[in-house]
């Protein structure tokens, strides 16, 4: 449904003193005359168009007028912390070490990248992992950059959301791998967010050149805030003929955040772009992920891992559009939810008239550990060609009684057998990643969610 | 060979009940909806003041809504309304036996392929002709157990106080904008009751038919199963076709009492330039069991979404849905399912056609309410796709507020396999005949669900919709 008002009537809805024309000004202090012009155009589609309401599909199950308080929120400023592990919030340093080997680091704090490290062989050749910021001044970097940062995949016009993003993000983290190069081991990013009571905007542009191989994890987390804040990510992966992308993000917000991720991969000839998604903190967490398979033979294998509990309210809405013919995509989104905890899932296949032989799927399991719980899924297929292999499920159930009395008979207590349980319907989607250091991190951190279960 | 080719050049046969009667009218309304038509109709009918009342009301909220902007396209519905007759009378008086059944009017049946003989067996047919009930008879051994199969104005007429205890009560009139519309100016349909304890072994069958270009028909069903009764209510249709598009709204309310046991069974078969908009729904009381069967062969948009509010402990929802959708045709169809009390469980299987430049649409609500503890559902939906131009969409909505639920849902998509075709052909069959044969086989689950003449009938409507398919 499109939310665009017609002709130039100006809605302002959601311009408030702090998320206004004159912010988005600001930040394009220091950019290129481009990226200035980028960033009103975004604040004008911004401003006019409405916004959403449960009205409207894509939100009908989370309430903005109730969960997200626009008005309340200062501007995220550019923070000031040194390159030096010393003056970082401990938690980064926490994150980081859980799980160190990497190509390269990247730590944000609120938004501003205050670290980078790339191992050198890949930079000599040709590998690029930097600030967004930085890139855009770069000669090697910003044809790139002008080229694609929220021009094809997260662009102003996707949403009211998308168009806030590219008008005001702060900074973000943009990857290049040139042409044929694989770089093995993860970039890792960090995302560490302290300001209470700002929104906060920052985006990444991942960018795999022909058959080049890139793994990207990112990390975002904070403490549990005092105030209402908002955290909002934009996440724009393109992988050229033949490339692999592996993106995935771990969430691990602290409470009264809205978490709100804006993903979207474009996947050419012959390319796979993956992503895995894992939603454990936050308030509000809304997941907006599009997966475009462009090119003949191109894939997408989307996972997504989520435990709520307390009164934690997550949303996860995602697309898989089949533009050409041959190709794959696979959906897995599992999620246990606890105490009062509400999750919602809406995922639509969409296959475009002449994308035959595709094969598309789509799974969402709800596990529902309490009473006052609850699911809501909506497993959506909109088909236009007919040589296709289409199938989707989704269940909601409590957790399986014959597992769990086979454990007990075992001599294992309640508590630890409704635990294994759970994990064991959880870890089939960690069975599909062959990321071992992420797998053993999300593994830790729903044992410790589980431990007040 | 492959089937994208072969399929492509599809040339559906004329509509086989594309005839039309001439017109014969005592009474009709100006085109269009007012305030004056909706206060002529209940003038014309002699209604009591309160239904009036009733009517008026629901113009202003029909009035109030906005056209939906989901489902199928609704954009040139407006300019239909503003051409139609909202009401029109056939004949002054209920005709009581076969003989004074109007000559024209048994030439339909004949047209229909429904022989005199065969009706006559037919238990309680009651046939609406244009907007009322023309014809109407009922087995002698019901009427002694106390059933009431009567059309709608007779039930309000002859039995007002049962009439007004639940007219009304299972689709309020601000449900949505077309109940609102139907509830102003509803003519013909049925009245049903069936005391508690009573067993009908013969189904209670209802033809209609729309036979006046750009008149719409919004017939009103209200049906009481009392009790542990089983009974089984079998609507079907066929419309003459016309070059106008042409508009049908209509509202059926069944309460299904404790452990009662009902079936409604429709198979639309309007022709492809009507609206077929309908609410059906169900309130389904402590161990009673609710079946709906649905069928929408026919009409260029149809939006129906058949349900079952479970609103006792142990009931039973069931909806069966199959949907064909051939050139231009869209068939929105799917169902809904409220589990608003312990131990309820539910199932539905939806499978649809799509041909030509046909789409179809499951669109489904299952609600588990908080406290509705061990509900049990399952929800499945099976798309066939015959040709490269058609679509098929899946919209299943699940809202689940109850730890202990047992929820599924699982929908596939696929065409006709070469394989398949090619195994059929070399045992001789042609190609058209091997394509009848697989749609037959994937229908085939609903459809030995329906009595046998329906089941003949539909099979027959598959196979004409097939010829000239392929090849």
């Amino acid at each position: 449904m499109s939310q665009a008002v017609e002709g130039d009537v100006a809605s302002g809805e959601g311009v408030t003193d702090a998320l206004d024309r004159e912010a988005a000004e600001g930040r394009s202090g220091g950019e290129p005359e481009w990226m200035r012009e980028r960033r009103m155009h975004a604040f004008d589609v911004y401003e006019r168009t409405p916004m959403p309401t449960r009205r409207l599909e894509e939100w009908r199950y989370t309430d903005l007028d109730e969960k997200l308080d626009l008005e309340s929120l200062v501007l995220g400023r550019r923070s000031d912390v040194a390159d030096d592990p010393e003056a970082w919030p401990e938690g980064v340093l926490t994150a980081m070490e859980e799980d160190w080997d990497a190509a390269a680091h990247v730590v944000l704090i609120d938004g501003t990248v205050v670290h980078v490290d790339l191992d050198e062989a890949l930079a000599a050749k040709g590998v690029v992992v930097s600030s967004l910021g930085d890139a855009m001044n770069d000669e090697d970097a910003w044809e790139d950059i002008k080229q694609y940062l929220a021009t094809q995949a997260v662009t102003p016009e996707r949403s009211k959301f998308a168009a806030l993003n590219s008008a005001l993000f702060l900074d973000g983290v943009y990857v290049h791998a040139p042409r044929g190069v694989h770089i093995d081991l993860p970039i890792r990013v960090t995302r560490w967010v302290s300001t209470a009571g700002a929104a906060h905007f920052d985006r990444a542009l991942i960018l795999a050149g022909e058959t080049a191989k890139v793994t990207y994890i990112d990390e975002v987390l904070s403490e549990d805030l005092d105030d209402h804040t908002f955290v909002s990510n934009a996440v724009e992966v393109i992988a050229k003929d033949g490339a692999n992308v592996q993106f995935v993000q771990m969430q691990r917000l602290g409470r009264n955040v809205f978490a709100h991720s804006q993903q979207r991969t474009l996947a050419h000839r012959e390319a796979s772009a993956n992503t895995l998604n894992i939603a454990l903190g936050a308030t509000t967490s809304r997941l907006d992920l599009n997966a475009q398979m462009l090119g003949p033979g191109s894939s997408s294998e989307m996972l997504g891992l989520y435990f709520a509990d307390g009164d934690q309210h997550f949303d996860h809405n995602t697309s898989q559009d089949h533009v050409s013919p041959n190709a794959f995509s696979d959906l897995l989104f599992k999620g246990a939810l606890d105490d009062e905890s509400r999750a919602v899932f809406r995922g639509i296949i969409r296959v475009h008239p002449k994308a035959q032989q595709s094969d598309a799927y789509q799974t969402n399991r709800n596990l529902l550990l309490s009473e006052e719980s609850s699911a809501d899924t909506l497993p959506n297929l909109e088909i236009a060609a007919d040589d296709v292999k289409c199938s989707h499920g989704a269940t909601v159930g409590q957790l399986d009684e014959n597992s769990l009395f086979y454990i007990m008979s075992r001599g294992i207590p309640q508590e630890r057998a409704e635990r294994l349980v759970v994990m064991g319907f959880l870890g089939e989607v960690l069975l599909k990643v062959s990321l071992g250091g992420v797998v053993e991190k999300i593994t830790r951190e729903i044992e410790r969610k589980l431990a007040h279960v | 060979m492959p089937v994208n080719e072969t399929v492509q050049d599809l040339n559906l046969d004329e509509y086989k009940y594309g005839f039309v009667d001439k017109e014969e009218h005592v009474f009709r309304t100006r085109p269009g909806l007012s305030e004056e038509v909706v206060r002529q109709i209940s003038k014309h009918k002699d209604e009591p003041e309160w239904m009036l009342d009733f009517r008026l009301k629901a113009l202003e909220i029909y009035e109030s809504k906005p056209m939906p902007e989901w489902g199928g396209d609704l954009s040139k519905l407006q300019e239909t309304l503003e051409e139609i007759y909202f009401y029109v009378r056939p004949q002054d008086q209920m005709e009581r036996s076969w003989d004074d059944v109007p000559a024209n009017i048994k030439d339909t049946f004949e047209k229909l392929g429904i022989p005199e003989a065969e009706q006559k067996a037919l238990a309680g047919v009651g046939a609406q002709y244009e907007s009322e009930m023309v014809y109407h008879s009922l087995k002698q051994e019901w009427e002694d157990q106390g059933v009431i199969f009567d059309s709608i104005e007779d039930g309000l007429k002859n039995h007002p106080e049962l009439f007004k205890k639940y007219f009304g009560t299972v689709i309020p009139t601000a449900d949505n904008k077309f109940s609102a519309m139907n509830s102003a100016v509803w003519s013909g349909g049925s009245f049903v009751y069936i005391p508690p304890g009573v067993e009908l072994k013969t189904p209670l069958q209802a033809y209609f038919r729309v036979n006046q270009e750009r008149m719409g028909q919004f017939e009103r069903t209200l049906i009481i199963a009392g009790e542990g009764s089983r009974a089984h209510y079998v609507e079907g249709c066929t419309a003459p076709v016309y070059s106008t598009e042409s508009f049908h709204s209509g509202v059926i309310e069944i309460v299904v009492e404790k452990n009662a046991h009902f079936r409604y069974t429709t198979i639309q078969n309007w022709s492809n330039n009507m609206y077929n908009l309908v609410t059906q729904r169900s309130i389904v009381h402590e161990g009673a069991t609710m079946e709906w069967l649905d069928g929408n062969l026919g009409s260029k948009l149809t939006m129906k979404y058949p349900s079952c509010y479970l609103v006792g402990e142990g009931a039973h929802g069931n909806i069966l849905s199959i949907a064909y959708a051939g050139d231009g045709q869209h068939q929105d169809t799917g169902g809904k399912i409220i589990h608003a009390a312990p131990n309820t469980t539910s199932s539905i299987v939806s499978k649809s056609i799509s041909k030509g430049t046909g789409r179809s649409s499951y669109r489904g609500l299952l609600q588990v309410h908080d406290g509705a503890r061990n509900a049990k559902s399952n929800v499945e939906c099976d798309a066939l796709l015959i040709d490269e131009t058609a679509k098929t969409d899946t919209y299943p909505y699940i809202e689940i507020d109850e730890k202990s639920a047992h929820i599924g849902h699982e929908a596939t998509v696929s065409k006709v396999g070469d394989e398949q075709l090619f195994y059929l052909m070399s045992r001789g069959m042609s190609e058209e005949e091997a394509m009848a044969l697989i749609v037959r086989g994937f229908i085939e689950p609903i459809a030995k669900e329906l009595p046998l003449e329906y089941a003949v009938e539909l099979n027959r409507l598959i196979e004409l919709e097939m010829e000239g398919s392929v090849g």
